[in-house]
């Protein structure tokens, strides 16, 4: 039977995984378990017992077992803190990039500021246009394939992937949007609404987010966070308060051609 | 007979030219073999150095249709057999499709027969066998693509158009039959109705790969796969569909008829023999003349069907084909383009032409300046009953066009800017931008240049037909009530000049705009145009001219440019090709909604659409300084913009820059440049397409009378070979490097000055 897996340790971050850990368990009909590590030896702190759900622990070292744990075939989705500290700068901590990067499955990010009492209700899937990425969020339905709540696709149209005409925008952002969720969505989610802004997607995705009164935000990634890559779920870990679902995709993001890139086209 | 006898030859072909002398004398008599053949749609021809009157002695065959039976006396044989290729090519069927049975196979002859009859009786389909610049090929089923393909395959015969779905598959298509002209909803909802289905056969699953080839030159989509399939929406009997499929008998249905009612009926005929199934449907408005229909085309069966529908697209391509010889991948793109525009337009009654034509549900179906401006030339100079029937569109809806012009407060007629079924404007209110914005739509209320839009697609009409009853009755009016309109709609400063206020001209980025070029000189000609007219009253003629002259329209002379309008050249100077990425693209998202109407980017050709419209009204020599000015300033972020562009810069003689915007207008829909493909083919960029050929490119130019060629000919291309029709005469027009000639019976070609004039012989 797959479970929902959280994370916990004694930090602030806790709380709001647990919260988050069984807010993903009722929208996708999941069983809600924690873990926790003990690094040096020692006990498991009172609280974490008492948490009311079933509870694994884990001895040596913390991102191991972390990573040994979100990877058992048990494991349906795995959620850790993005860091231990709010004033953190850091859009991981240590933990959560080792985490993060080396499990090869969803992992729920949550932030030390999380809501811990919002409902799941609307999901935000950020959608690059690209065949690959468009996979990612596939995740969601084979989970939960009744599940109550919203999907709001949003594509950011960046500079170089404007489309080449409007035409007359009462038709064309009609035309266009439904042919890009049969492209880009096609995952029979039922209604899934599609927003577009125009601009630079790292910034646009937390502020969107927010606007739309989002609750997840769904990235697809391909676990590889140096710089110069991820910049989107790295602004999106630094500036939102949402918990992001980190869908690993195969790095490979080559743009389809069609929608979003142009082909025929004169350059300068 | 096993086929595997006739090595080379196991499969359908829809001609055989046979060798007379080398193959007789005959074991027994052909005849019977050959009458059936030809029953079943094979031509057959012999042709004899002993003259023709010895074959009709020992085959006394009598071929009622629809295949012919043809002796040919010519010699030597190789001019018989190239002679009976053309005719074969006349009647749609190229020299793929022949077979020409040569000295060493006659003694096969009668086995070759045999076998084609086989195949007939049996339901072969014919082969897909048109060449690669004849022809579109859809490999397999890539979902993300699907629906794009099935805008690219779409069929049409001008009242009916299909999407070219797959015969089965699963969700990922959006199969659709449209009617011209049936709408359903009101307003701004207005959509085209969408009909009963006739090429989905029903299985959610595809059990297997497939592959999809639209014959250009027959209208024909042919499948590969589960089943093997031909399919056509019959030109030569609009509104008739016909299927042929073979296969596994699980996925067709039984034999039957039945009718589906609704605006327009459909009416079925299902004949399943084995494991082929022969389709045939009619679709009409009214339910009892559908079935009519339906029964007399299953009478006629599948091969009479396609028989006389492959002559009725070899008679539209003999006169609207173009040849480029030197651009293989332009040629076929052309032909794309030439297929759709051909089957998006009716040639009787009236035609509402949508911005997507019948290939998809896109814009709604609703009918804007696209169709008048763009699309119309082509059918003018190529098919004029086509054109005729789009005008008539516009001379029905008269009525509504002067309540609108009163309702304004203006005489005349205005036409909507989107229009459908009843003639009024159905644009819709507000749109949601790429942007996240919901803005309001004011193109319904300020983009009145469509009202001298359609007055000039008639006088195009006009100009290129010579149609007297159209110029003394329905263009009379339209031109007439157009300039009437402009004539109650000009503001006069005390000065004494002529304004034009609160418009939209082709370049929307710029709304509520004054004196917007294209608008007040398209005003201008059609108050001009209009008062030269018979009949018109002498004091209303002499007010049109004198509004006309009137008329600001934002030429400076020091500068040779036009202002597109007032304000214009007070605008933050914006160069948008050197600053956008790439061109084509949304100028408007790219420097944003607030500074796009503060700054000089253009949408698509406006000032610059004069030049290619009505030149005649333009300064002379202005063309240059004026496409200097705007064609860096323009994003293209209109479809219909590459190709005016293209034609332009052909005509200012900068041939590498025209290919480049011709080659954009030639993807447009080929490489989904849009990515709106999906919802329908661009009628309007084929349209302009065609008319960067044929206006830019041949420099063809009717004016005053007179059919004038002024060729700009890239140095990759060794021949333009344009067909036309003027003033009923169909014509080619062969443009090399050198020199133009003309093949037409009765017109020939003499140097005019600088220029080539086609004249009467």
């Amino acid at each position: 039977m797959s479970i929902v897996l959280a994370a916990l340790d004694t930090s602030a971050t806790a709380e709001p995984v647990l919260a988050v850990a069984h807010r993903i368990g009722k929208a996708f009909g999941l069983p809600v378990e924690v873990l926790h590590v003990l690094a040096g030896g020692g006990r498991v702190p009172e609280g974490l017992a008492a948490v009311g759900v079933p509870l694994r622990v884990a001895y040596g070292d913390v991102v191991d077992r972390l990573v040994d744990a979100g990877s058992s075939d048990d494991v349906a989705v795995l959620v850790i803190g993005a860091r231990g500290d709010q004033d953190d700068p850091r859009p991981l901590g240590t933990t959560a990039v080792g985490v993060a990067t080396a499990v090869d499955k969803p992992v729920v990010v949550v932030p030390p500021g999380a809501d811990t009492h919002a409902a799941l209700n609307r999901v935000l899937v950020p959608l690059e246009g690209t065949r690959l990425t468009s996979l990612a969020p596939r995740f969601l339905i084979e989970l939960g394939p009744e599940a109550a709540y919203e999907v709001v696709a949003l594509h950011v149209l960046e500079p170089d992937s404007l489309p080449a005409v409007t035409d007359q925008p009462q038709h064309e952002q009609s035309v266009w949007a439904r042919e890009f969720l049969a492209r880009y969505c096609p995952w029979g989610i039922g209604p899934v609404r599609l927003v577009t802004r125009v601009g630079r997607t790292a910034e646009l995705v937390p502020a969107a987010a927010h606007e739309l009164g989002c609750d997840l935000i769904v990235l697809g990634w391909s676990r590889e966070l140096h710089r110069g890559r991820a910049r989107v779920v790295r602004t999106v870990l630094e500036q939102s308060p949402l918990p992001v679902l980190l869908v690993p995709v195969p790095p490979d993001r080559r743009t389809a051609p069609g929608v979003g890139a142009v082909r025929g086209v004169v350059r300068r | 007979m096993a086929s595997a006898a006739l090595p080379g030859l196991d499969r359908r072909f829809e001609a055989l030219v046979i060798d007379w002398d080398a193959a007789a004398p005959w074991n027994g008599d052909l005849s019977p073999l050959v009458e059936e053949l030809c029953g079943l749609g094979l031509d057959v021809a012999f042709h004899t150095a002993a003259g023709t009157a010895s074959v009709n002695g020992l085959l006394p065959a009598r071929c009622p249709g629809p295949g012919r039976l043809t002796v040919h006396g010519d010699r030597p044989a190789p001019d018989a057999v190239s002679r009976i290729l053309a005719e074969c090519w006349a009647r749609g069927i190229g020299p793929e499709a022949v077979l020409v049975v040569g000295p060493d196979r006659t003694r096969l002859v009668e086995r070759i027969l045999t076998d084609q009859l086989d195949r007939r009786r049996r339901g072969d389909p014919p082969v897909p066998s048109p060449p690669p610049d004849w022809r579109l090929d859809i490999d397999g089923s890539d979902p993300q693509f699907s629906r794009v393909y099935e805008s690219l395959l779409a069929l049409g015969d001008g009242r009916l158009g299909t999407r070219g779905s797959p015969l089965v598959g699963d969700g990922d298509h959006t199969p659709s039959v449209f009617h011209i002209g049936v709408y359903a909803g009101t307003g701004p909802d207005t959509e085209l109705a969408p009909l009963p289905l006739w090429s989905r056969l029903g299985a959610e699953e595809a059990p297997g790969p497939y592959r999809r080839t639209l014959d250009l030159r027959t209208g024909v989509l042919s499948g590969e796969g589960p089943l093997t399939s031909v399919r056509f929406s019959s030109l030569a009997r609009p509104g008739t569909v016909v299927l042929r499929a073979g296969g596994s008998a699980a996925l067709l249905p039984p034999h039957g008829r039945h009718t589906v009612p609704g605006p327009v009926a459909a009416a079925f005929h299902d004949d399943r023999r084995g494991g082929v199934l022969d389709r045939i449907g009619v679709y009409h408005p009214d339910a009892a003349t559908a079935e009519q229909a339906r029964d007399a085309a299953a009478r006629a069966g599948f091969e009479r069907l396609l028989y006389e529908h492959r002559e009725a697209w070899a008679r539209r391509w003999a006169v609207a084909d173009i040849r480029i010889d030197g651009d293989p991948e332009l040629q076929r793109a052309v032909r794309f383009a030439l297929f759709h525009l051909m089957a998006s337009v009716t040639d009787e009654g009236e035609a509402a032409v949508g911005a997507r034509g019948l290939t998809g549900p896109g814009y709604r179906g609703h009918v804007f300046w696209d169709s008048d401006v763009f699309v119309l030339p082509f059918l003018a100079a190529t098919h004029p009953a086509a054109a005729r029937a789009m005008l008539e569109y516009r001379y029905r809806r008269l009525p509504a066009a002067r309540t609108v012009a009163r309702r304004y407060g203006h005489s005349g007629a205005r036409f909507p800017w989107e229009s459908a079924g009843e003639g009024v404007d159905v644009t819709p209110f507000s749109a949601r931008l790429p942007t996240g914005e919901v803005i309001r739509v004011r193109t319904g209320e300020m983009e009145e240049h469509i009202t001298a839009d359609v007055a000039w697609s008639a006088a195009c009409y006009l100009d290129w037909t010579g149609d007297t009853a159209f110029a003394g009755t329905a263009g009379r009016d339209l031109i007439v009530e157009t300039a009437r309109y402009w004539a109650s709609r000009v503001r006069y400063d005390a000065d004494g000049t002529g304004h034009i206020d609160g418009v939209i001209g082709p370049d929307e980025y710029h709304e509520a705009v004054d004196d917007n070029a294209y608008t007040n000189v398209m005003a201008r000609w059609n108050l001009r145009t209009a008062a030269e007219l018979d009949g018109v009253p002498p004091g209303e003629s002499a007010s049109w001219r004198a509004a006309a002259a009137a008329l600001v329209d934002g030429y400076q002379p020091e500068t040779g440019l036009y202002q597109q309008f007032a304000g214009f050249f007070d605008l933050e100077p914006v160069r948008i090709a050197e600053i956008a990425p790439r061109r084509p693209i949304a100028g408007d998202l790219l420097l944003g909604l607030d500074r796009s109407p503060r700054a000089q980017v253009v949408k698509q050709a406006d000032v610059l659409m004069l030049y290619h419209l009505v030149p005649d009204e333009l300064a002379p020599g202005t063309l240059l300084p004026n496409l200097d000015f705007y064609e860096p300033r323009t994003s293209h972020g209109s479809s219909l913009s590459p190709a005016i562009h293209a034609s332009l810069l052909a005509r200012a003689g900068r041939l590498d820059e025209a290919l480049t915007w011709l080659r954009v207008a030639a993807r447009t829909d080929l490489e989904d440049i849009t990515g709106s493909t999906a919802g329908g083919l661009h009628l309007a960029t084929m349209g302009g397409l065609w008319q960067a050929l044929v206006f830019g490119f041949a420099g063809v130019r009717v004016t005053g009378g007179r059919l004038l060629v002024d060729p700009r000919l890239p140095s990759a291309w060794h021949l333009l070979d344009v067909g036309l029709r003027y003033r009923g005469v169909p014509l080619r027009l062969r443009i090399g490097p050198d020199a133009v000639t003309v093949e037409a019976e009765s017109l020939t070609v003499r140097r005019a000055g600088d220029l080539w004039e086609v004249v009467p012989r």
